[in-house]
């Protein structure tokens, strides 16, 4: 009987290098187990929420870095924190609501009880009664506070990470920040929440907004109704060391060619049976007076923030083990704007999300390739539109470099 | 004693009934004409709702808006082909608001995707309904579905 081949030459990846992503980084469940500690407990921030989430002192929003779930916090203070939401003596969760307010932090196991920066403040009978029980004499409330995370705000955004080593959020997003600040123009105001549980890998979807080449073939939507056509004046812009990536297209500035119409005419995604009887959908206000009409921009690991027409969201992507991610869709828009203006972010939702007339393709996509990879122990990816290297391809949206960009620096958070 | 609106129980009930068997019998388009003029579709989760939040994943402010979705759905989306079960129940007309009945059914619509035949509880949840009784056979003035789960299954393009 043949032995089984050792994991290791099992799990040796290509030798082209960035441009292969060999399957089985979508299916092994102990390369899901090494990216918890490797991505989401390493090197890399994270998106948590909004400061208009947690308003004010006392306020509270739970959520997930990675399978970590996390508490993100406004102090008496009035100051930042997040921290992990897991009793410091027994492991039970402190916090059971999305968001509120409170006074502090209270295990409802034996009532230890933390304030708003996660440091421990009481331990029900910890001096024991009469002289019996309770905790060691050396027992120091300062060493039991919850886990807390480096807590960074951007433009209203907060993102936390759980490394002492990673450089300052706004040195680590680089060029890409400017992406960010564009679409943050004011204090914001969040519209609601859309949570699209999809049935694949986290990166399978981490892949989908950074992938350019897709947007106008697949989403008949957009080519259709000029919301985004290859034919645009567009752009694509990565930070210096490659982890995140911004795209825009500007509607109404189609540069025609021969070549792009002998494509344009063999694409599904313009589509001469699509026609809207109300067009209101398609109306936007040119809100940043850049003429940009979509803008996506994605930060490794796993956050993505949207403008589509006037439709203004973020998405944080929680991975829930190697074959399903929850995709938490923030949609929001600004604490001055009109109700008119409001009414027309809220019509433009239809357009993204779970529903959306735009995107459904993409988890549909996500899934279908969980299914076509099996069991993932053979076959790879071919990631080489726009060329072999991680410049190749430039600022053009016809090409897949912010992938080989992603897996170049996947694989050395990941020593694959 | 019985409410002075329960002479329209069946009708109601009916239109309520013949919106689900529309989307189940794989007729999404009829479901448009069951929706008044300045009638309005909407899908929103009770996470949104119960926190004040407008956002809904699904508005459409005329039968116009809701045809060009299912349009979208028709030659435009890309999704693996699936049905829908709906199971309705807990028809109630609860009182009179804007000249319209004001009526609350539970639904439960279960999922099956024909590749592999896999079946799931999709979604679950109240509808909140204006029903227009005036003119003969009722419509919605608001078809405004609060589904209980925040989080949605894959994808929603089939309306709810």
């Amino acid at each position: 009987m043949n032995a089984p081949e050792p994991a290791a030459a099992a799990r040796a990846w290509p030798e082209e290098g960035y441009t292969r992503v060999p399957y089985w980084v979508l299916s092994d469940p102990d390369i899901y187990a090494r990216e918890q500690e490797a991505i989401f407990r390493g090197k890399a921030w994270h998106y948590l929420g909004m400061e208009a989430e947690v308003p004010e002192p006392g306020n509270f929003k739970s959520t997930f870095v990675g399978e970590m779930p996390v508490i993100l916090t406004r102090a008496g203070d009035g100051s930042l924190h997040a921290m992990l939401n897991r009793c410091a003596h027994r492991g039970n969760l402190v916090c059971r609501d999305a968001f509120g307010k409170a006074k502090e932090l209270y295990c409802v196991y034996h009532a230890w009880i933390y304030d708003l920066k996660g440091d421990l403040t009481a331990a029900a009978f910890r001096k024991g009664l009469r002289g019996v029980g309770g905790l060691p004499e050396d027992f120091k409330l300062t060493e039991h506070g919850l886990r807390t995370l480096r807590v960074a705000s951007f433009h209203g955004l907060v993102f936390g990470t759980f490394s002492q080593e990673v450089e300052p959020f706004e040195e680590w997003v680089g060029a890409v920040g400017e992406g960010m600040r564009r679409v943050l123009k004011g204090p914001l105001k969040v519209l609601g929440y859309d949570t699209q549980r999809i049935h694949a890998n986290w990166k399978s979807y981490h892949e989908n907004p950074r992938d350019a080449y897709h947007a106008n073939i697949l989403h008949t939507f957009y080519g259709t109704f000029g919301l985004s056509r290859q034919s645009q004046e567009s752009r694509m812009v990565l930070d210096d060391a490659g982890r995140h990536v911004y795209f825009y297209t500007k509607a109404g500035t189609e540069k025609d060619s021969e070549d792009y119409q002998e494509t344009a005419s063999t694409l599904r995604s313009h589509n001469d049976q699509f026609t809207l009887e109300d067009r209101s959908l398609l109306k936007r206000v040119d809100e940043y007076g850049d003429g940009v009409s979509i803008q996506i921009l994605t930060l490794y690991p796993g956050f993505v923030l949207h403008q589509i027409s006037n439709s203004l969201a973020t998405r944080q992507l929680i991975p829930r083990g190697p074959h399903q991610a929850d995709l938490v869709w923030t949609y929001f828009g600004f604490a001055d704007d009109s109700e008119e203006m409001t009414r027309m972010r809220l019509a433009q939702a239809n357009l993204a999300g779970s529903a959306g007339i735009v995107s459904v393709e993409d988890a549909a996509v996500c899934e279908m390739i969980d299914r076509a990879i099996g069991d993932g122990a053979q076959g790879e990816s071919f990631i080489e539109m726009g060329g072999k290297t991680l410049t190749s391809g430039g600022d053009s949206k016809l090409s897949e470099r912010a992938l080989r960009n992603f897996w170049n620096i996947y694989r050395q958070d990941m020593g694959l | 004693m019985m409410p002075a609106h329960e002479q329209y129980h069946r009708a109601v009930e009916n239109l309520i009934y013949e919106w689900a068997r529309a989307i189940d019998e794989d007729r999404v388009e009829d479901i448009a004409a069951l929706l008044l003029d300045d009638g309005e579709y909407k899908v929103a989760s009770r996470f949104n709702v119960d926190r004040g939040l407008p956002l809904a994943v699904i508005h459409a402010t005329s039968p116009a808006q809701l045809r060009d979705r299912i349009k979208s759905m028709r030659v435009a989306n890309i999704y693996e082909p699936h049905h829908y079960r709906h199971i309705v129940s807990g028809v109630q007309i609860i009182g009179k608001a804007q000249g319209c009945l004001e009526v609350r059914s539970n639904y439960a619509v279960i999922r099956t995707m024909d590749h592999d035949g896999s079946a799931m509880l999709f979604s679950s949840g109240q509808c909140r309904d204006l029903v227009s009784v005036e003119g003969g056979e009722p419509r919605f003035k608001r078809r405004h579905i609060v589904y209980d789960s925040r989080a949605i299954e894959t994808l929603l393009v089939i309306p709810l």
